[in-house]
Order: structure tokens, then C-alpha cells, then sequence
């Protein structure tokens, strides 16, 4: 019984980052990642279109895109810490770590304006958005 | 005229009361993710909790005692402490996810931390339940938590295609690029937010608070079958404004703030600010709710003196175990655990124990002694049998359906 706990307990440990086997499997954690930070951006974005008819107050759009921040730069962070099996696995972490970072970059530029107040300047800020996110969510797509 | 007016606020507080932090995560995820395809199970929780919350009030209305107070001397010992376990630990979970839902729609208002908020908010449930009277606690927060038809007034005002919103709730189909498996575990989690707990625990040992009699029956039956149903139709607004804005975008909502969005983008500030006193309300209502089940239960096991209907001094274990399961689920939430993530996994333990909870039900509803002329009729006791044998698939079907989709990631 309690070799079948310390069995379980390294299993879950493992399951959390650390290198994947396959190249598969690693395209579909890309995949994911993808997903996940696609989904900030465009949470992002629909905060911005509320900024700017005025919609929302500030301290509700600040903690919207501090979250989203916080998402995006959390799945990049574990997608990072995951070891690529192969080449192919190199080159899909190089494409998509261009994206996350143009992605986070944006969405922490965001922040940083909301917190200062200048709510006025988040439209201008965040159009790079848009292609970022429809970028991301073709990476999903054709990986996830 | 004076029983007409207690009738319509009972309704309108098991309206505003309905509603908790959980149905807000499970309706507003499911929608953001698979349209309104699992819309049906909100129903089928629905009309589940409104069959056993029934049964558990007409029991305490007609014996005077609260439902799980008999369970123990009807089932023995041993049963009843199985159920206890089951439904302790599920209650204290969901108190867990109340007061951190409370303090993250204290966040959006805010900006400041929900940690730093989650100690004020502990406190403030502990001074409530200590010294509001029980009928005001419960008003006050179900009729302050009718706020969230706010989220109902936005869709109507957004004018969808209710056709096609209608067509896609009776013809469910899983989402393409979804899994089956996945599907059906938040089938389970929508079943296991509408169907938790502490509602029938609440429900009749409120009963007995408020000193119900047989002529209360009706009131009892108003309540449920109209106040619940009403309250679902909040559930599957959510789920619906989730539908229209976040899945077409493929925002999957993690937190409170991205629930809020589809309401603030249709009636903007005013709307947001009504919304978050909906979420303010129905959280801090769950939790003084889901608190008192903690005392409740443990304390009618063991035969301790329980109730806000004696003073505090005559009921020291029952506020005791209150304060300590409020200590342990501020505690909980302060390890900087994800309130949401809490739950997301207390819903979906929920949904396994729910024949643990309800199956006691029936038998004490059935039961003459306690019962007399009053026991189920045939019709609720083959709905109450149906409806157990679901809850036993779903029971057996939930931890390998959340290890299989990875808690439905």
C-alpha cells in the first residue's frame, strides 16, 4: 500500500514539467500553450474595446489585464520548462516562443499603462493585438 | 396579505439565493467552451435539487427536525457517518471557494489583492452568522443576490438568436475539436454545481430555524419548485452570455473578471456595477450558507445543540465547529491556492458524493414514523429513484472521467 502511494506521488510529480518523450506529445503541450494565451489576448482585447467606449471602470479593466498577463506569462513560463525532445520539437518552440513573446510583450505593456491610469492609450497599445491572437489561435489549431 | 408578501420573498430569496460561486465558474466555463450543448443538465440539476429540497423541508416541516438530525437514528451510526464524511468535506471545500469567491469580486471592485481581502471576509461571515437573526441573513443576501439578473437583462438586451440558442440547447452536439470524455466531465460539474450539498443541508435545517409548521408546506413547495427553477434560469443566462461573447473569441474564463465581461459589454459601467453585487451577494450568501452547513452537519450527528434559533451560549460546539471550518477555508484560500481551482474541484467531488447525501433523503421522506401521512407520493418516489440511480453513474463515472480529460483540460 505505501509503495503504491510513493509510486503515485512520484507519477503526479512527473506529470508536472520535465521533458516529454515524444514529439507529438510536446506539439500538442505547444498546442495548449498556444490556446491559453490566445485566450488572454483576446480577454485582452474585449477589455480595450471596454476602455475605450468607456464602458468599464478602471480598476476592473487594470485587474482584466493584469490577469491576463499573469496567464500568458504563466503557460509561457511552463512551456519553456518543458526539455524539446528533437530538432522538429526546436523548431516548433522557436516559432512559438516568437509568438508568446510578441504576445506577453503587448499584454504587459497593457498593464503597465492601466495601472499608471492612462486608459486612453490602451487602444493604441494593443494593436499589435489582434494578429498576434489570430496567429496564435492558427498555432493552436494546427497543433493542438 | 402578510403570508402572501412572507411567500413572494421566500421565493425571491431562493431566487437570488440559487446561485452560488460555483454555478458562476461551471456555467460561464461550459458556455465559453461548448456553446450550450450541455444546457440541458442545468435543467436536470434543476429539477433534481428542487425533488430533494423539497423532500428535506417537507421532512423537517412536518417532524420539526432537520433532515440529517434523523439520518443517524434511521440509518444507524455507521451510514450516517459515511454520509457526514462525504458531505462535510464537500461543504467545507465549497466554503473554502465562497470566501474566495467573495474576495475576488471584492478584487474587481477594487484592484487590490483577493488574498489581502480573504481574512476581512472570514471575519465578516463569522460576525454574521454569529449575530444577524437568520431571517434577515437570509433575505438581506438572497434579495441582494437577485442583482445577477443583471447578466439575464443583458442578453435580452443583446437580442440573440434565441432560436438558434434554443435549437443548440436541444440538440446537443459536442463541439468540434472537443473530446466526448470531456464533455460529459463538465456535464458532471454543471450537475455537481446545481445539485451540491449543502443546499438540501441549508435548506432543511433553515426549516427548522425558522420554525416551520405543517401549514408552512406550501410555502416550502413555492420555494423550491418556483424559486429554483427561476434561479437556474440565472445559471443558463451565464451560460448563454459566455456563448455568445467568449466562445467565438475562444476565451476560456479562468477568472470572475472574464464572467463579468459579456454583461459589461452590453450595458457597460452600470451594468458591471450591478453584476458585482450580484457576484458580492451570492458568494457571501453561499458562504454564510455553506459555514452554517458545516455546523449543521457534524453537530446533528453527534447530538450537539445546534441553531441560530438558540443563543450562541446554549450552542458553544455548533458555533465552535462554524468558526474552525471558516478558520480552516480562509486558511485554505490563503496558501494562495486558485479560488476558482477550488471550485472547479468541489463541484466536481460534489458530483461524487451526491447518492451519499441524497439517498438518506429518501429514506427518511418515506419513512411513516417520522412521516406520517405525509410521505412521498408514488410519483416523487420513482423521480427520487431515477434520479438516485443517475447520480450513482455519475458518481461511479467522475474520478476516472477527471483523471482521463485531466480535470477537463
Amino acid at each position: 500500500m505505501r509503495r503504491s502511494w510513493v509510486v503515485a506521488v512520484v507519477l503526479l510529480a512527473g506529470a508536472c514539467t520535465g521533458p516529454v518523450r515524444s514529439s507529438s506529445v510536446y506539439e500538442s503541450k505547444a498546442g495548449q500553450t498556444a490556446e491559453v494565451v490566445a485566450s488572454a489576448v483576446q480577454t485582452a482585447l474585449l477589455a480595450v474595446d471596454a476602455a475605450e467606449h468607456d464602458q468599464a471602470y478602471g480598476r476592473y479593466l487594470t485587474q482584466v489585464l493584469v490577469e491576463a498577463e499573469e496567464d500568458a506569462g504563466s503557460a509561457q513560463g511552463v512551456f519553456d520548462g518543458i526539455q524539446p525532445p528533437d530538432d522538429r520539437a526546436d523548431e516548433l518552440r522557436s516559432h512559438l516562443d516568437d509568438l508568446l513573446t510578441e504576445a506577453t510583450g503587448a499584454l504587459t505593456e497593457l498593464r503597465i499603462a492601466a495601472r499608471r491610469g492612462r486608459f486612453a492609450e490602451l487602444p493604441e497599445l494593443a494593436r499589435p493585438l489582434p494578429e498576434v491572437g489570430r496567429r496564435l489561435g492558427d498555432f493552436a489549431e494546427a497543433h493542438g | 396579505m402578510k403570508r402572501l408578501f412572507s411567500i413572494a420573498l421566500g421565493i425571491l430569496t431562493a431566487i437570488g439565493g440559487f446561485v452560488d460561486i460555483g454555478d458562476i465558474v461551471a456555467n460561464a466555463e461550459t458556455g465559453a467552451r461548448f456553446g450550450m450543448s450541455l444546457a440541458w443538465v442545468v435543467i436536470v440539476g434543476v429539477v433534481g435539487i428542487c425533488l430533494f429540497a423539497e423532500m428535506a423541508g417537507r421532512v423537517a416541516t412536518v417532524s420539526g427536525r432537520a433532515v440529517f438530525d434523523l439520518v443517524r437514528e434511521r440509518l444507524g451510526a455507521r451510514v450516517a457517518l459515511v454520509n457526514l464524511v462525504a458531505s462535510f468535506f464537500i461543504t467545507f471545500l465549497t466554503l473554502a471557494a465562497e470566501i474566495g469567491g467573495v474576495a475576488l469580486a471584492i478584487e474587481l471592485a477594487t484592484s487590490v489583492n483577493y488574498l489581502l481581502w480573504v481574512p476581512i471576509v472570514a471575519f465578516l461571515v463569522w460576525l454574521v452568522i454569529w449575530r444577524v437573526k437568520f431571517g434577515l441573513m437570509e433575505n438581506a443576501f438572497g434579495l441582494l443576490g437577485l442583482a445577477l439578473v443583471v447578466a439575464a437583462v443583458a442578453l435580452w438586451r443583446l437580442g440573440p438568436d434565441w432560436g438558434g440558442l434554443l435549437h443548440a440547447a436541444t440538440h446537443p452536439v459536442v463541439p468540434q475539436g472537443e473530446g466526448h470524455p470531456t464533455w460529459w466531465f463538465f456535464g458532471i460539474a454543471l450537475l455537481g454545481a446545481a445539485m451540491t450539498p449543502y443546499e438540501v443541508f441549508f435548506f432543511s435545517s433553515g426549516a427548522v430555524e425558522e420554525g416551520w409548521s405543517r401549514a408552512d408546506l406550501i410555502t416550502n413547495r413555492l420555494n423550491v419548485y418556483i424559486g429554483f427553477p427561476l434561479g437556474g434560469l440565472l445559471s443558463l443566462a451565464l451560460m448563454a452570455g459566455a456563448t455568445l461573447f467568449l466562445e467565438p473569441r475562444g476565451i476560456e474564463p479562468g477568472h470572475l473578471s472574464q464572467v463579468a465581461l459579456p454583461t459589461l459589454l452590453v450595458l457597460g459601467k452600470l451594468g458591471l456595477a450591478v453584476l458585482l453585487v450580484g457576484f458580492f451577494a451570492a458568494t457571501f450568501g453561499a458562504a454564510l450558507e455553506t459555514g452554517l452547513s458545516c455546523g449543521y452537519s457534524i453537530a446533528q450527528y453527534f447530538g450537539f445543540q445546534w441553531g441560530k434559533f438558540v443563543r450562541p451560549a446554549d450552542a458553544p460546539r455548533f458555533h465552535l465547529i462554524v468558526l474552525l471550518s471558516i478558520l480552516a477555508g480562509a486558511g485554505l484560500v490563503l496558501t494562495t491556492i486558485d479560488p476558482v481551482t477550488v471550485t472547479e474541484y468541489s463541484i466536481v467531488l460534489s458530483a461524487a458524493a451526491l447518492p451519499l447525501t441524497y439517498f438518506p433523503i429518501l429514506v427518511v421522506a418515506n419513512d411513516p414514523d417520522y412521516m406520517g401521512d405525509k410521505v412521498n407520493s408514488r410519483l416523487t418516489n420513482a423521480l427520487g429513484s431515477v434520479y438516485l440511480l443517475l447520480l450513482l453513474v455519475v458518481a461511479v463515472a467522475t474520478i476516472p472521467l477527471m483523471i482521463l480529460t485531466k480535470a477537463g483540460s
